[in-house]
């Protein structure tokens, strides 16, 4: 991601501080602990004009869900107005940027899964698909059903196990129906949990991060390299 | 009154009322605009709609045509009862169309197990969902529901283009208050409870024929 | 964890990978999907319908008590009963009472959730009634004595030759796979039913304040048999059934049938008011209507979810739901099944015994997405997690995992220390060849999918010698 914004000549920062936005927590039902982590995460990027994140439910949390675990913290205000400048990354390109060619070459066939927190909570469908056609040599297909749950949830895919990997039976389904090389998202932990059950059923498609495609030209060394295996 | 009084009135009441003095905040919604578009001919639209939930349309331009189609409709039959809706106008429009049927009206009583078809007026008819507007007051409850076809005879200035029309038909003519069923069908009756496949005719009738006379 | 929680849990893994059953309801919901998708096109504004909607039961809660006065003045003006429940108990021994001093031996039923709810059929039996179910669907898992799988279709998990195997052995008659005869059949046996009925009993889908009239919905027409018949009729609905206006039905009976079947009306779109009048042919001669609380007050006390109350039990959100499509119905255990059950059950039956159901759901907000009453599914079932934990329902261990998580995330030092930890563990794990075994610390993870690969170097690292190297 940092690769793109530079390529497409914005000047990235990366606050080495920065740990996570609490959405873990949160999902859980543990809010208590969840708010000092977003409290944190306020506060860290506080002085940022403009921040970019690449995963729909990251950003989904702090737009849609800080208001209300911050609702009575004195940071309340702060939280508001960081949600103001937070973005997902193809949002980003495509929204702020107006950027919808950074130049990526990427000769694969490819499919894209809508994740649900960018789908549903941050009303995302056509900039990711945007991106992804005006990458040379890419074929987008779609796959039936894309913005059907993968399955993973956070710790559902742990706690209900059985369910989460029924889910992603038939997403992976759809993908290998489609015949492609890859399967592409806007959040690892789709990615991590769809190539999880592709590898254990031995499909051949595998992973990608929308980022790293986006990221990927004949000139770029470190395409191969963010290949999720 | 009540056998056992009205139960735990007051209580709940009480919970609803402590409830309510704490308000909560009123569903996000855009502005008041119309969620269905204007209908445009009424009979055309609503020929159209009984095309889709398979009830039988005919138009027809007079009362012997009328006879014609309830005759032709009757011999499409097999034998049973004959249930009518008992006023002036069905007693004038049905004669020689009911030979070789006994006829049951609806002043006699209810309509029998075995009854096969039904005649009745209707209220109104709707165009956007090619329904009739119905009640107590076409020939009972029974009439429309009992027999195996139910046949609603009705006239072109019966149509109100859409439900809020109808609701307003309703209202005005009082009906709530004179009959004590009011009610809306739109085709005959179905399940899908089988493999979501449709199938007519589950309880109600499995047919449901519209006589329209176009006046 | 509670019995209720381990007995979804068992219920889930066995109909997780149930091939057979997915297909069976996959097959259900595409049909589902391609009517529902049809009849919201028959709107020229789908959004603005679901926005009516919110706003008429939206102002219905917001004055349910003078609605609900409104309503029963207008209902006992007419001769009509009206009796409030404030509990299961209270509304199952009424219709009991009102059975036993009309010597009723026979009661057929419409479909009706609520009496599900406060389970009124083995009551009945047990004082030597015999109830029949008139809903095909609801007649079929009576006859499997199962409830029902989803509120809307409670048999959709059968297919034709299940039924067919039901019919032979339980009404007999011709052996047949074909749908239209085994309709046929349920209908001959039924309607002796509905002849032979004293009592009728039904839900209904709105109460209509204005005119004092229940409304009931069905395509069989079974509501309006049930409602013609018998020489009594008794209806129960929740108070939260309650709508001002007449008018009002004008937009949710199109938006129900939408939503619930993908029909523009459902065929049999009734309104009652009371018993016959003597100037009327047929018609029961007492009119009853149940209102039941059970619970249903405490959910409109609690401002941050009242708006679960607008739900019309279209049963839209169990047809969206992902989970729902996995596991099925009965996996739940409860009356209501998906979203809206996972929502609802926790206030309706305690928060103790039934939280593990707001957990069991990935938060894709597909059901809020579809909720034709916009109700804020999923961010209720994050309340009710919250709602669980701060209460001191869930486990110990998941505190104390948490604290330990807060501690590591409050510090970037320790964030990238356990992260570097984590790594190594897990490579070694790799190593060791116990990945996928009971002895993986990620076992929960990898007994259902291949561990991912560790990158060599977090993000961070990466970052920083880049950084180093530009410098």
């Amino acid at each position: 991601m940092a690769e793109v914004l530079q390529r497409i000549g914005l000047d990235v920062f990366f606050p080495e501080e920065q740990t996570c936005c609490g959405q873990p927590a949160f999902n859980s039902g543990q809010w208590q602990e969840a708010l000092p982590v977003a409290e944190r995460f306020v506060r860290v990027f506080a002085t940022a004009e403009t921040i970019v994140c690449p995963s729909g439910s990251c950003t989904a949390m702090v737009r849609s869900f800080y208001p209300e675990l911050l609702a009575n913290s004195p940071l309340r205000s702060d939280a508001e107005a960081l949600a103001r400048r937070v973005f997902e990354f193809s949002e980003f390109l495509v929204k702020v940027a107006k950027v919808t060619d950074v130049g990526a070459d990427f000769p694969h066939t490819v499919t894209y899964h809508d994740s649900c927190h960018l789908l549903r909570e941050l009303q995302l469908r056509t900039e990711p698909r945007i991106l992804l056609r005006n990458v040379k040599n890419l074929e987008l297909v779609e796959m039936l059903r894309s913005d059907e749950c993968c399955g993973f949830g956070g710790v559902f895919s742990v706690k209900f196990g059985m369910i989460s990997a029924a889910m992603s039976e038939t997403k992976c389904g759809n993908i290998d129906a489609t015949n492609v090389e890859f399967v592409t998202s806007c959040d690892s932990s789709c990615l991590l949990h769809i190539g999880g059950i592709l590898k254990k059923t031995g499909s051949p498609v595998r992973p990608i991060h929308l980022a790293s495609i986006l990221a990927a030209s004949p000139n770029s060394s470190t395409a191969a390299r963010r290949v999720h295996s | 009154m009540p056998q056992t009084g009205n139960g735990s009135r007051e209580q709940i009441l009480q919970r609803v009322r402590d409830a309510l003095t704490k308000p909560a905040a009123p569903p996000c919604v855009g502005p008041p605009r119309p969620i269905f578009a204007l209908v445009g001919d009424l009979l055309e639209r609503f020929q159209k709609e009984c095309a889709i939930t398979l009830t039988e349309c005919t138009v027809t331009q007079g009362t012997e045509s009328s006879r014609e189609a309830i005759t032709s409709i009757l011999d499409s039959l097999p034998a049973g009862d004959f249930y009518i809706h008992d006023t002036p106008q069905l007693r004038s429009l049905i004669e020689g169309c009911t030979a070789n049927r006994s006829v049951r009206w609806s002043s006699e009583g209810p309509p029998l197990e075995t009854t096969q078809v039904s005649l009745t007026l209707a209220e109104g008819l709707v165009a956007l969902t090619g329904s009739i507007v119905t009640s107590s007051g076409c020939g009972g409850r029974g009439a429309s529901v009992v027999p195996d076809c139910h046949i609603v005879f009705a006239t072109i200035d019966q149509l109100v283009p859409d439900l809020e029309a109808a609701m307003a038909l309703i209202q005005q003519r009082g009906l709530p208050s004179k009959n004590s069923y009011v009610g809306l069908i739109t085709g005959s009756s179905r399940t899908a409870d089988i493999e979501k496949i449709l199938v007519l005719g589950a309880h109600g009738p499995r047919r449901l024929a519209v006589v329209l006379q176009n006046r | 964890m509670t019995t209720a929680a381990q007995e979804f849990l068992r219920k889930a893994d066995e109909k997780s990978f149930d091939l057979r059953h997915r297909k069976t309801i996959r097959q259900g919901i595409d049909s589902y999907e391609s009517a529902h998708n049809k009849g919201k096109s028959r709107f020229s504004d789908w959004e603005a319908a679901r926005d009516r909607c919110a706003q008429i039961k939206a102002e219905a809660l917001s004055r349910l008590d003078q609605y609900l006065i409104q309503f029963e003045e207008v209902v006992t003006s007419r001769g009509g009963y009206v009796f409030w429940a404030a509990n299961s108990e209270e509304a199952r021994n009424y219709v009991l009472e009102v059975a036993k001093k009309n010597n009723i031996k026979t009661v057929v039923k419409s479909k009706s959730m609520v009496t599900e709810e406060i389970h009124l059929n083995p009551l009945l039996e047990k004082n030597g009634i015999e109830v029949w179910e008139t809903d095909l669907g609801e007649y079929i898992v009576q006859l499997r004595n199962e409830p029902p799988y989803h509120i809307v279709t409670p048999a959709m998990h059968l297919n034709r030759s299940d039924i067919a195997k039901l019919f032979q052995e339980k009404i007999g008659g011709v052996q047949t796979n074909d749908p239209t005869q085994l309709v046929a059949l349920a209908r001959r046996k039924l309607r002796q039913a509905f002849f032979a009925g004293e009592m009728g009993i039904s839900g209904a889908n709105f109460l209509v304040a204005d005119c004092g009239m229940i409304a009931i919905n069905t395509n069989e027409g079974n509501g309006r048999l049930c409602t013609s018949l018998p020489r009594i009729h008794i209806a129960m609905a929740g108070i939260e059934k309650i709508i001002p206006h007449l008018q009002d039905l004008a937009t949710l009976w199109p938006v129900l049938a939408t939503a619930g079947t993908g029909q523009h009306l459902t065929t049999y779109c009734t309104l009652i008011g009371g018993a016959r009048r003597n100037d009327e042919v047929d018609g029961p001669e007492q009119f009853h209507v149940v209102l039941l609380d059970n619970g249903r007050t405490e959910l409109l006390d609690d401002t941050e979810q009242r708006d679960v109350l607008r739900c019309i039990r279209c049963g839209a959100c169990l047809n969206a739901c992902p989970i729902f499509r996995n596991v099925g119905g009965h996996t739940y255990g409860t009356t209501y099944q998906g979203p809206i059950g996972s929502v609802l059950t926790p206030h309706l039956r305690g928060l103790k015994e039934f939280n593990h159901l707001s957990f069991a759901s990935s938060l894709c907000g597909a059901c809020t997405e579809i909720c034709p009453v916009r109700i804020d599914l999923h961010h209720h079932l994050l309340q009710n997690r919250r709602n669980a934990v701060n209460s001191g329902n869930r486990p110990w261990t998941e505190r104390l995992a948490f604290s330990f998580w807060r501690w590591m995330m409050l510090s970037p030092r320790r964030f990238r220390f356990f992260g570097w930890l984590g790594r190594k563990l897990m490579k070694a794990v790799r190593m060791l060849g116990l990945s996928g075994t009971r002895l993986d610390p990620m076992y929960k993870w990898t007994k259902y999918r291949a561990a991912p690969d560790f990158p060599a170097q977090s993000f961070r690292e990466m970052w920083m010698r880049n950084h180093a190297a530009n410098r």
